[in-house]
């Protein structure tokens, strides 16, 4: 009964490349709707744990269960929002926002209706029938965050997704990946370096070790929204993932 | 009156660019006349073996007036146009096809890769004596000359367009979990649209060299037949004014097919606003 109320578990994951340890003895569980982060040094195996998340690597060792299945991204419902922006050049803003819909061949309403719901989210209304390449970095990420958002996803998986935008840029895109996870109630997996960005958007915060892979803490952040980066206690939380990083 | 200075000076930065622009629309201009200038110089004077501006003029002129076999100039150019474009129809759909399947299909390209670029090898006019013996010199043989000399660019680009298809935008059909019919159709293809249209390009101009090639091997039309003519009768205005024509003709075709390309892929218009 207990189990229902997660999204995501993650049972004692564990990953070997032969002798190599990536993943040791991963546990945590993800309930439906929240936002975690999951921060740690470079190079700690996260894009390992996405590949899992993914099935491209079957885990050595423990489960990772959506709804309480073994995750199966046939099955599941599976967003992902990568580093580098990737709309398809070919095709406008809105045929990008239509694709991943079209390619699970959903009834044309259904995909009318949540394409036009993303178009008013995300404020592309008068970009709806331009090309990538008329737009900039930034619009093009949120084709990218919009197209992922359409997809109604079980778990939203952002990688670094903010990893090569300037402070401005991302601080914008941050207030917005925010209120889209507010509007639909996804649950979202974010990964990053940036511990402020981490402090900034999660529920909950996932500090991984470096490698072989465990996790450190699984620290709450509990502060009001709108979060003031220059708050007393928004600066503590970040000085103390700061330092739970730095210190193994 | 500080304002009404700083418009001044953007201005006058604003004129020499205004100028600069100018003066890319007339380079163009200044070229075709500095050309028939010299056509003038080389032809001058009764010793000249070069046909005059004069002399090609009245040619033309002379060509409306008396048909060479019941074909105007116009007529003769449309003749070898007809002979293109039936081929270039062909070399496309069977071009594109084939690219498709040898840059998509491993196996494919591993089975066909090594024949075809053999054959690629092949100057298209290295099959006349076969095409000849198969088919004789009707209209058939000719367009089929064309069609291999089409054939090749089209088959070559679209094979290297579909197999070098950037990876991140595969990573984006993976994500969305296409199927490998959607994977072809709706990232590779259209991403290989760019080079398909470079091979639509590269075949029209070949397409156009080859069939004036194949024109003047035999034939009774087109404007390869013209300039045997002229050579024969030694009426090499008549060969000048093919000649200019076969420039003007080509220029036109390229045109074109710049023009399809907007319209069939408009977001190959790369950034220029």
């Amino acid at each position: 009964m207990s189990e229902s109320q997660y999204k995501v578990e993650v049972h004692n994951l564990t990953k070997n490349f032969g002798s190599l340890k990536v993943l040791n003895d991963i546990s945590f569980n993800i309930k439906k709707g929240e936002f975690v982060c999951i921060v740690g040094p470079t190079g700690c195996g996260k894009t390992t744990f996405l590949n899992l998340l993914t099935r491209i690597y079957m885990p050595t060792k423990g489960d990772l269960l959506i709804d309480g299945e073994s995750a199966d991204p046939k099955k599941h419902n599976l967003a992902f929002v990568f580093q580098e922006p990737s709309a398809l050049p070919w095709k406008t803003v809105e045929q990008n926002l239509r694709f991943g819909l079209e390619l699970k061949k959903l009834p044309k309403e259904e995909i009318d209706k949540r394409v036009e719901t993303i178009i008013k989210l995300m404020g592309l209304e008068s970009f709806r029938d331009s090309y990538p390449h008329q737009l900039s970095v930034s619009t093009e990420q949120r084709i990218i965050i919009g197209r992922a958002f359409a997809m109604n996803p079980d778990l939203l998986l952002m990688d670094e997704p903010y990893g090569q935008m300037d402070i401005k840029l991302r601080f914008y895109l941050e207030d917005e990946v925010l209120r889209l996870w507010k509007e639909t109630g996804a649950t979202v997996l974010f990964i990053t370096h940036n511990i402020e960005e981490a402090v900034y958007l999660a529920e909950r915060v996932l500090i991984l070790s470096n490698k072989p892979t465990t996790i450190k803490e699984d620290l709450a952040i509990d502060l009001p929204r709108p979060r003031d980066v220059t708050a007393p206690e928004f600066i503590e939380k970040r000085q103390y993932i700061t330092d739970q990083i730095k210190w193994w | 009156m500080k304002k009404e200075k700083e418009e001044l000076f953007l201005s006058e930065y604003e004129r020499r660019e205004l100028l600069q622009s100018r003066i890319y629309r007339v380079l163009p201009v200044a070229a075709i006349l500095l050309l028939l200038l010299l056509w003038v110089a080389v032809s001058r004077g009764e010793a000249s073996k070069f046909p005059s501006p004069t002399a090609v003029w009245e040619r033309y002129l002379k060509l409306l007036d008396r048909p060479i076999k019941n074909l105007g100039l116009f007529g003769h150019i449309w003749a070898s146009l007809q002979r293109v474009f039936i081929a270039l129809g062909a070399a496309w759909v069977i071009g594109i096809s084939f690219g498709i399947l040898i840059g998509w299909n491993k196996k494919a390209n591993a089975l066909l890769g090594p024949i075809f670029t053999a054959f690629r090898a092949v100057p298209p006019l290295a099959w006349v004596p076969l095409v000849t013996m198969w088919f004789g010199i009707g209209e058939f043989p000719k367009v089929l000359i064309v069609f291999v000399g089409a054939l090749m660019p089209v088959v070559v680009n679209t094979q290297a367009g579909i197999a070098n298809v950037q990876k991140e935008y595969m990573d984006i059909g993976t994500i969305f979990h296409a199927n490998g019919r959607q994977m072809l159709l709706e990232i590779a293809i259209p991403s290989a649209f760019d080079a398909i249209f470079a091979g639509i390009r590269n075949s029209t101009s070949a397409g156009w060299m080859v069939v004036l090639a194949a024109e003047m091997l035999g034939g009774k039309s087109g404007v390869g037949f013209l300039i045997v003519r002229g050579m024969d009768s030694g009426d090499y205005p008549l060969c000048l004014l093919s000649m200019i024509c076969i420039g003007v003709v080509g220029y036109l075709l390229a045109i074109v097919i710049q023009f399809l390309e907007r319209i069939i892929c408009p977001w190959t218009a790369k950034k220029s606003n």
